[in-house]
């Protein structure tokens, strides 16, 4: 079991009242995520996030029925479907990446947030033991969808140690939600 | 045959499934990513929306935001404008965390594992009823899909069922699902083992039920599950968890099966080091249960 002490972690599910037609359960939804995605989409693109948040809500409508509380938590998957909309939007414009204020953002131990769901308080311990610049780089890339041209651009790391960065912050995330050491490979 | 390849061990796989879930894929990308047999593998991108709830600075949706959204969904917006206010993405103090509509029963789930050992090559399983023994070669198992660890929280107002509730439970809802004995292997902590396995395939729960399974010391060893899956390679059964058997020898426990399970060749449990392993030497299989061909 997770030790997670988060009353956020017994939330109960509002997506299969969603998929099950029950109007008021949009309501709660919204209520109870839309803090999250707004703040989500205001990091990855804050130029876009008002007409992108609606578009994620719509996905999370139509959506709702796919979500497993076997598979994920109500949070994460909510988050999931927001990045894909989100990640698919600037896609499709073919915009760059925005950086609110224009500074590299630096995320520090007490800035990690482990109560919404299990798999933050996995991936904040994760993160925890990644050093600050691998954390910079994984955040600029899974975050905020900068390339790694654009991170090696802006950091001043060389492109083959973002590159590096990223990829293994990433893997150690997944492993630490499989519950498994971090697999090496080529 | 040719063995699939495995999402999690293909580098370019791998590649693939860290682009889309960071920077997003192109067409031709997303078309290769198909071929290779890896989209379905989510596990990257919940890794990626793990990340961003835990790191991201937290706002409020703008109530004008809001009110276009529910608008937009047909949605009556609450009189007096503002939605009722909670965290954003925080759940109200108290409140217990249930299971969506017509999951599973939420019983204990076999744990999952927890250490990765290296890779060995080894062979000849016991395949239950049909006492057939094969030659399984032994590989890295796919990656799941989505797999977290799952957090329990009792219910307020209800006391969950018992594994053996769930288990009668699941055979009352279901009467596709499967009953399938175990046979004992040559094992010494399997002899005289009886019991069987329950399956539902539509559900994807199970139960396994044991009388007389040798009592583990979970400092030392632990039981663990494994599940075949005729349309998967028979090199990478799916992980089903960890379990222990207690002094009396008696246990039901859930099947907690990390990824989807299209039609079981096999259930087959062996011994493993505290956690359970990603990889077994299958030097101690202890009981099998396959259905009758």
């Amino acid at each position: 079991m997770v030790p997670v002490a988060s009353s956020a972690l017994a939330s109960p599910p509002v997506l299969a009242r969603i998929a099950a037609g029950e109007p008021e359960a949009i309501r709660e939804c919204l209520a109870r995520y839309g803090g999250l995605v707004w703040s989500i989409a205001r990091r990855f693109d804050p130029l876009d996030a008002e007409d992108a948040v609606q578009e994620v809500f719509l996905d999370l409508w139509k959506s709702a029925a796919r979500f497993d509380a076997r598979l994920a938590s109500e949070p994460a998957f909510v988050a999931m479907v927001a990045r894909r909309r989100l990640i698919d939007r600037r896609r499709s414009r073919g915009r760059r990446p925005t950086l609110e204020g224009g500074e590299l953002p630096s995320v520090a131990d007490d800035a990690l947030d482990p109560h919404t769901c299990a798999e933050a308080a996995q991936a904040a311990r994760a993160l925890a033991q990644l050093r600050p610049e691998q954390r910079q780089v994984l955040v600029l890339s899974a975050c905020h969808g900068m390339s790694h041209s654009e991170i090696a651009e802006r950091t001043g790391l060389p492109l083959g140690t973002v590159k590096a960065h990223a990829r293994r912050g990433l893997l150690s995330v997944r492993s630490a939600l499989l519950g498994v050491q971090q697999e090496e490979h080529p | 045959m040719t063995p699939p390849r495995q999402p999690a061990a293909d580098p370019r796989v791998i590649e693939l499934l860290i682009l889309r879930a960071t920077t997003g894929l192109t067409p031709a990308e997303a078309a290769e990513l198909e071929s290779l047999g890896g989209a379905g593998d989510e596990s990257f991108d919940l890794a990626a929306a793990a990340v961003d709830v835990a790191t991201v600075p937290r706002q409020e949706l703008p109530d004008e935001v809001a009110q276009r959204i529910l608008r937009a969904a047909g949605a009556r917006p609450a009189p007096g404008g503002p939605l009722p206010v909670t965290l954003p993405g925080v759940a109200p103090p108290g409140a217990a965390r249930s299971r969506a509509a017509g999951g599973p029963a939420p019983v204990t789930p076999l744990a999952p594992r927890r250490r990765a050992r290296p890779v060995i090559a080894w062979s000849v399983a016991a395949f239950g009823l049909a006492a057939a023994a094969a030659a399984l070669l032994w590989a890295p198992r796919a990656a799941p899909r989505v797999i977290v660890e799952r957090v329990e929280v009792p219910a307020p107002l209800a006391t969950p069922p018992s594994a053996a509730a769930a288990r009668a439970d699941l055979l009352a809802a279901d009467a596709a699902a499967q009953t399938l004995p175990w046979t004992a292997t040559a094992d010494p902590a399997g002899q005289g083992a009886t019991g069987d396995v329950v399956w539902s395939a539509a559900r994807q729960e199970g139960y396994l039920r044991f009388v007389g399974l040798a009592p583990n010391d979970p400092k030392l060893h632990q039981y663990q599950l494994w599940i075949f899956d005729k349309t998967r390679d028979e090199r990478y059964p799916v992980d089903g968890g960890v379990f222990d058997v207690g002094a009396d020898g008696e246990v039901v426990v859930a099947i907690a099966p990390k990824l989807r399970v299209a039609e079981v060749a096999l259930f087959a449990v062996t011994v493993e080091p505290p956690g359970g392993v990603v990889v077994s030497t299958r030097e101690r299989i202890v009981v099998t249960a396959a259905p009758a061909s």
